[in-house]
């Protein structure tokens, strides 16, 4: 492997618009939002002279590049990138690159996505072949549920309680969409969407945008005293679970070969000793659970002891979705990943307030997508 | 001598009740009359393949020659059911495909087309499929009284379980029952013209010409399978023709209902299933005329391993609990949006994959031996390019390795069951259909059925569905 990425580049700004139904603002506004919040805390008062080039993240893209572009003014080599839900996470890892390549010093790295003009309150129903099933998102990510829980005697009520936790997080972040905290009851007793998961086992759709802007690591500290770090950040494509022969169905391969590639660029042995901090894909619980496991924060088949015992909570061992994840958020496909990146960048620079986990130095957040065929993974540290 | 090589049939398992249709309640124990109904994924094209692989087992599918398929309800006005099945049953490729249609007869025509091509030499086999799903208006008559349903039939001149021993047709123009190209329902004038003017003269003609052909033989055992669209008509019809009780095959109404082009097909299908060396055959249909053919059964009718016929289908049965799920499924029902009548689906995506979609291949890798799906360029397992030899997945059992139950997608009956299906090898993500979703578990054994997916771009898109493996198939 050639020469790693560690420690080359940091994040020197990050914005995050308000998430939610956001009838009245359009891709632009929440791109601005984002940006100028990202620019303020970067110090940044002059975006045409200090930002080279943009990567941008979005699957519902109307407009490509220019969506973002226009919006900003920035007349600049703009890139958009689309990796299903590790698309927010992948424009930053093309970012990254592009600086640690020596080929810009300052880029803006904006991720969003604007579902809720489409008149429908869940996803869309995709068919655009002959044997496309009646299939959703929901549909996809539960088919790990019946054989996971046959191995592990686990259950709807452990995936409850990883929704419980989730919304009570929410409350806590000025920015979630959600802010009401549930009771294990009231997530057990919604309706079914695709068994196992009730209303409350699947995140929101919502709008939103996302920004951070990063920088070269020697060049940091000319924007702010206290830059971020990127220690490792990966994207891994994996088989189609659906028709992977050697698939168990226990675990989503993706994030666990992006959290080798991630842990080896980091020199990450221990990852639930090491990390002090995460924010993982909870597109639904399920994938919340799994991923405790495919990330090696726990042992496989061990997840129901952890989230019983609360290792993953706020004042737990390892705080997972401190703001509240996507169940509070929302899902925004092409800003989720950068909105994690946000409350990394937050909670290592101990400005998370109610949900800051006490010293916190290594950060890591997680996307997985498609089938899932796709895993994003960014490590941050405190500098 | 040419005759009936095989035979097989398919009844929807989905059945309503005459008192559901007429929204009254049903009986507490399903008891009173009821018809069989096409649910939301099946028509005519999928009950028809059905009826021809029950058909088709134990038999090469290479020798086939010719596939008829007859129906008054084809799912294209223009555009062939015939070749869409060949691809389906995986036939040869020269293999010669027409479709019968427009009349209540198409089915009998077909059968007697067949048998006309395999005595010219033309052919040797032939298929012969005849499927019906045809609709009344909903609350009329004709609802109750329409049922669904195929027979199949392999024609040919080696080892037949009956012999033709003759046919006779009449032709007559009456308006008596109909449908144009803008109609959605069925029409049919008053019933007692109907009747006779229509029925009762015509069939009468028909068999009476067809019997004076024959070498007279009184004494010998006849059973008669006889169009009628009730039980009435089916009743003096039988009286005219001075039949005896046991000579006429039991018409099923109350059970299955009258289903077109299918029925008299289906009506000797059962008689088959019965039948005894040396006992002749009669099957009879009507429709702008009238056509009756004549059959004996030979001693090769005892060495047929059982078929799955009428009787197998009419023992499995689920009941639809109100009209309006009837309604929902036949897409009577009022809804928000109408399908969208664009090109939607991709013709040519269609076209590629109509290898995988249709007649279910998937491929078998040279180099590791993993079978999988759907057809691609280089092996899941090995990575072996462009090595591959195809492999008919549809004959195979299948084993569930996972599934959920979809409560979003609109159907009219949620939830959809979902599962990922182990075939050899292969993964295939596929709906799992004619069971109850507290039946479905890891490693339940399943076979597959064809049927309709969707109708996006306004036209039904056709694939295959799990199905629980029957009881006695394992």
């Amino acid at each position: 492997m050639a020469e790693s990425l560690r420690d080359k580049v940091a994040i020197v700004g990050t914005g995050c618009c308000q998430f939610g139904e956001n009838w009245d603002q359009s891709p632009s506004d929440m791109i601005v939002d984002a940006a100028y919040e990202a620019y303020a805390d970067a110090g940044i008062d002059d975006p045409q002279r200090r930002i080279d080039a943009v990567f941008t993240g979005s699957v519902y893209s109307q407009k490509g590049p220019h969506e973002c572009s226009d919006a900003l003014k920035l007349w600049k080599p703009v890139t958009l990138v689309s990796n299903y839900c590790a698309t927010g996470t992948d424009a930053f890892r093309c970012g990254v690159f592009s600086i640690a390549a020596g080929v810009y010093d300052t880029v803006l790295v904006v991720g969003y996505d604007k579902p809720k003009d489409r008149g429908v309150s869940g996803p869309s129903v995709m068919m655009n072949q002959v044997r496309d099933l009646p299939q959703t998102p929901a549909g996809w990510f539960a088919l790990c549920a019946a054989t996971y829980f046959e191995k592990y005697g686990a259950g709807r009520e452990d995936l409850a309680r990883i929704a419980v936790k989730n919304h009570k997080n929410g409350t806590l972040a000025p920015k979630s969409f959600l802010k009401r905290e549930i009771t294990l009851e009231e997530a057990l007793g919604a309706r079914m969407i695709s068994w196992p998961f009730g209303l409350y086992d699947c995140a929101a759709q919502t709008d939103g945008a996302a920004a951070v802007v990063i920088t070269r690591a020697d060049l940091a500290r000319s924007f702010r005293p206290d830059p971020v770090s990127v220690r490792a950040v990966t994207v891994f494509a994996g088989p189609n679970p659906q028709k992977d022969p050697g698939n168990d169905f226990l675990s989503w391969k993706p994030t666990v070969w992006a959290a080798q590639d991630a842990y080896r660029q980091a020199g990450i042995s221990d990852p639930r000793s090491e990390i002090d901090v995460a924010q993982v894909h909870d597109c639904f619980t399920l994938t919340e659970l799994l991923s405790y496991e495919d990330l090696g924060f726990c042992e496989k088949g061990a997840a129901k002891e952890h989230i019983a015992s609360g290792s993953f909570a706020l004042g737990g061992e390892l705080p997972v979705n401190t703001d509240g994840g996507l169940k509070a958020f929302g899902h925004p496909t092409g800003a989720t990943g950068v909105r994690m990146l946000y409350e990394n960048v937050l909670q290592l620079r101990g400005q998370a307030g109610p949900r800051q986990v006490k010293d916190a130095a290594i950060a890591l957040s997680h996307n997985i997508g498609g089938h899932p065929t796709a895993c994003g993974i960014a490590i941050l540290a405190r500098t | 001598m040419t005759g009936i090589l095989s035979y097989g049939a398919y009844v929807p398992p989905t059945r309503i009740g005459f008192a559901t249709l007429a929204g009254r309640p049903a009986r507490p124990d399903d008891s009173g009359p009821e018809r069989a109904v096409a649910w939301s994924d099946e028509d005519s094209v999928t009950m028809g393949v059905a009826a021809a692989l029950n058909c088709l087992r134990g038999f090469d599918r290479a020798s086939v020659d010719a596939v008829y398929f007859a129906s008054t309800t084809h799912p294209f006005l223009e555009k062939q059911t015939a070749a869409l099945v060949a691809k389906v049953l995986d036939l040869r490729r020269d293999v010669g495909t027409s479709d019968h249609a427009g009349s209540l007869r198409a089915g009998t025509s077909a059968l007697r087309a067949a048998a006309d091509a395999v005595s010219a030499g033309s052919a040797r086999r032939v298929l012969v499929i005849a499927s019906d799903c045809r609709l009344g208006a909903p609350g009329s008559a004709l609802e109750r009284s329409f049922g669904d349903g195929a027979a199949a039939f392999l024609v040919g001149d080696s080892d037949p379980i009956a012999t033709f021993a003759g046919a006779h047709a009449v032709a007559d123009e009456i308006v008596d029952v109909w449908r144009s190209q803008e109609d959605r329902f069925v029409h049919s004038w008053e019933e007692r013209f109907v009747i006779q003017e229509g029925l009762l003269p015509n069939l009468i003609e028909a068999v009476r010409g067809l019997l004076a052909k024959l070498p007279a033989a009184p004494a010998v055992a006849m059973r008669a399978a006889l169009y009628a669209p009730d039980e009435r008509s089916h009743a003096s019809l039988a009286r005219a023709l001075r039949l005896a009780p046991e000579q006429v095959q039991d018409p099923l109404f109350g059970r299955l209902g009258n289903t077109g082009a299918a029925f008299a097909p289906m009506l000797l299908a059962a008689a088959l299933e019965k039948a005894r060396p040396g006992e002749r055959l009669l099957v009879a249909s009507y429709g702008d005329g009238a056509e009756a053919l004549a059959l004996v059964a030979t001693s090769q009718i005892e060495k047929l391993e059982p078929r799955r016929g009428v009787s197998w289908h009419l023992a499995r049965r689920r009941a639809v609990r109100s009209h309006e799920h009837y309604l929902r499924a036949r897409g009577l029902g009022e809804r928000e949006y109408q399908p969208a009548r664009d090109a939607g689906l991709s013709a040519t995506i269609h076209f590629r994959e109509r290898d995988a979609d249709l007649a279910f291949k998937g491929q078998r890798c040279r180099g590791c031996g993993a079978v999988q799906f759907p057809i691609q360029r280089v092996c899941e397992t090995c990575f072996r390019k462009d090595d591959f030899e195809l492999l008919r997945l549809s004959d195979l059992a299948g084993r569930v390795v996972t599934y959920t139950l979809d409560y979003f997608f609109p159907t009219p009956e949620p939830p959809t069951i979902v599962t990922i299906t182990d075939i050899e090898g292969a993964r295939v993500h596929l709906q799992l259909v004619d069971t109850k979703p507290d039946q479905v578990h890891p490693g339940l054994a399943v076979t597959f059925c064809f049927r309709r997916m969707h109708e996006v771009g306004g036209r039904p898109n056709y694939y295959w569905k799990a199905a629980p493996l029957p009881e006695g198939d394992a």
